[in-house]
């Protein structure tokens, strides 16, 4: 079961309509006892930083996250949910992030437009074992804010400068990118993530072809 | 950079997508559901609902379509229309809407552009503008349909909404919209100085069109007729752009 961190800042009907076609089961989860007891975390987000942090301050999230991730509970943060996993953002100084992935969020520019809100081809900076190689695959961001990319991000995008567009730290992933809202790419790198977070997926059907 | 974007548009009424001239004269093209799901399938790279009812019978847009919409759809979706506090904006973000577009209630109360994005994020708020040309102001924004003429100069009201916290700007040129006779690629070369992305709109009645409007500047390409008559593909399009030297997604 994948449980939705519902925090009033993400966009979970897309991201309810992505599983379903993917035939992954899901619940929503207002507060932590809302979830599911096992099965990977996934925490969406859009908005201001800031904002998003208290939300989940005011219900329990941000309290609860740092210990099922140590416990072992795969993560996956998405947009915002991928920099509030980062140790914090320029967007607002004085919040702290999750600091399950190492790094400061900045802010993208000069010399591009801001927001990113579009599609852009991503890389393989660094392998991980459940990621294909992308080559170039578009996938959709609408971002103002991005991590810079380490040694060990996995894929890396450009807007005037490279960016992290997907991280991976053990059991903890994060996309920049929407990957439910970038077409059949989009999808595959979905599932083929919360598979290897665990994520149940039902025998397959034999193919009538 | 990223890839310059096409983008089909679906004029709303009653949860019906209809399609009209210069915002008159309407016709019914089918549902929401169906449109998005045949625009998704062909490469568009995103899709704008604007519900033509909502801003003049001062509705907002119903939740039901967009919570279908954003479950079939796999690429980012806006919806505008009737769109007049910080809740209308939350209720269609939380039915699976990417960004709203706002219009003539952020002309009539400026602040709501910066309490949108101050709560949603600026990238989720697209300020849509309507402009005709005009001998004192170059380009005269309209209101409410394109029914309401204003004092407002297109460019100043432009800068204002970038200033106000507007993520992307939806650029309609009443002057050329339906008419197939082209963009007007004055106005998008004026409006694309702007810092943040500009979608084209009005006037694309063929290939060429869309490559002026992106080769003058736009960051994305809007159109309706052409798409949903089928008098050009996406697909064609893209390839076309592509062969003419634009980074498109193929």
């Amino acid at each position: 079961m994948i449980t939705l961190i519902d925090y009033g800042a993400g966009n979970l009907a897309s991201l309810e309509g992505a599983l379903d076609r993917l035939g992954l089961e899901h619940v929503r989860a207002g507060r932590p006892d809302q979830g599911g007891e096992t099965g990977p975390l996934v925490l969406p987000g859009v908005g201001h930083f800031e904002t998003a942090q208290r939300a989940l301050r005011d219900c329990g999230w941000w309290r609860e996250i740092p210990g099922l991730v140590a416990e072992g509970r795969p993560l996956m943060g998405i947009c915002l949910g991928l920099q509030l996993l980062a140790e914090g953002s320029e967007e607002a100084p004085k919040a702290s992030g999750l600091g399950l992935i190492p790094g400061i969020v900045r802010r993208l520019g000069p010399g591009v437009k801001v927001p990113h809100m579009g599609w852009s081809q991503v890389q393989q900076n660094f392998p991980h074992p459940a990621l294909p190689d992308p080559k170039g695959s578009w996938l959709y961001f609408v971002h103002s804010y991005a991590l810079e990319p380490s040694r060990e991000t996995v894929y890396v995008a450009r807007h005037g400068r490279p960016f992290s567009a997907v991280e991976a730290r053990g059991a903890v992933m994060g996309f920049q990118a929407h990957p439910e809202k970038s077409g059949p790419a989009g999808l595959l790198l979905l599932q083929a993530s919360l598979a290897w977070m665990g994520a149940v997926t039902p025998a397959p059907e034999a193919p009538c072809n | 950079m990223p890839a310059k974007r096409v983008i089909p548009c679906l004029d709303v009424k009653n949860g019906r997508v209809v399609k009209g001239v210069q915002f008159k004269d309407l016709r019914d093209l089918g549902h929401p559901v169906d449109l998005a799901k045949r625009y998704d399938l062909e490469g568009a790279d995103e899709l704008v609902f604007l519900d033509i009812s909502a801003s003049l019978e001062n509705r907002g847009t119903r939740e039901s379509w967009v919570r279908e919409v954003a479950r079939e759809l796999s690429i980012p979706f806006t919806v505008g229309g009737g769109v007049a506090c910080v809740d209308d904006a939350k209720r269609l973000l939380r039915a699976g809407a990417d960004k709203v577009a706002v219009n003539t209630a952020a002309a009539q109360r400026p602040a709501l552009v910066s309490e949108l994005a101050e709560a949603f994020g600026r990238q989720c708020v697209v300020a849509a503008v309507d402009v005709k040309r005009d001998e004192a102001l170059a380009w005269r924004v309209f209101l409410k349909g394109g029914t309401e003429p204003t004092d407002r100069s297109a460019l100043d009201w432009l800068w204002e909404l970038n200033d106000l916290g507007a993520g992307e700007i939806l650029l309609t040129s009443m002057d050329r919209d339906g008419t197939g006779a082209g963009f007007d690629v004055q106005l998008i070369e004026r409006a694309s100085e702007l810092p943040i992305p500009l979608i084209a709109s009005g006037g694309a009645g063929m290939d060429i069109h869309f490559l002026e409007a992106l080769e003058h500047g736009a960051d994305a390409v809007l159109a309706a007729t052409l798409f949903h008559e089928g008098i050009l593909s996406i697909p064609q399009l893209k390839a076309y752009l592509a062969h003419n030297g634009i980074l498109v997604r193929i």
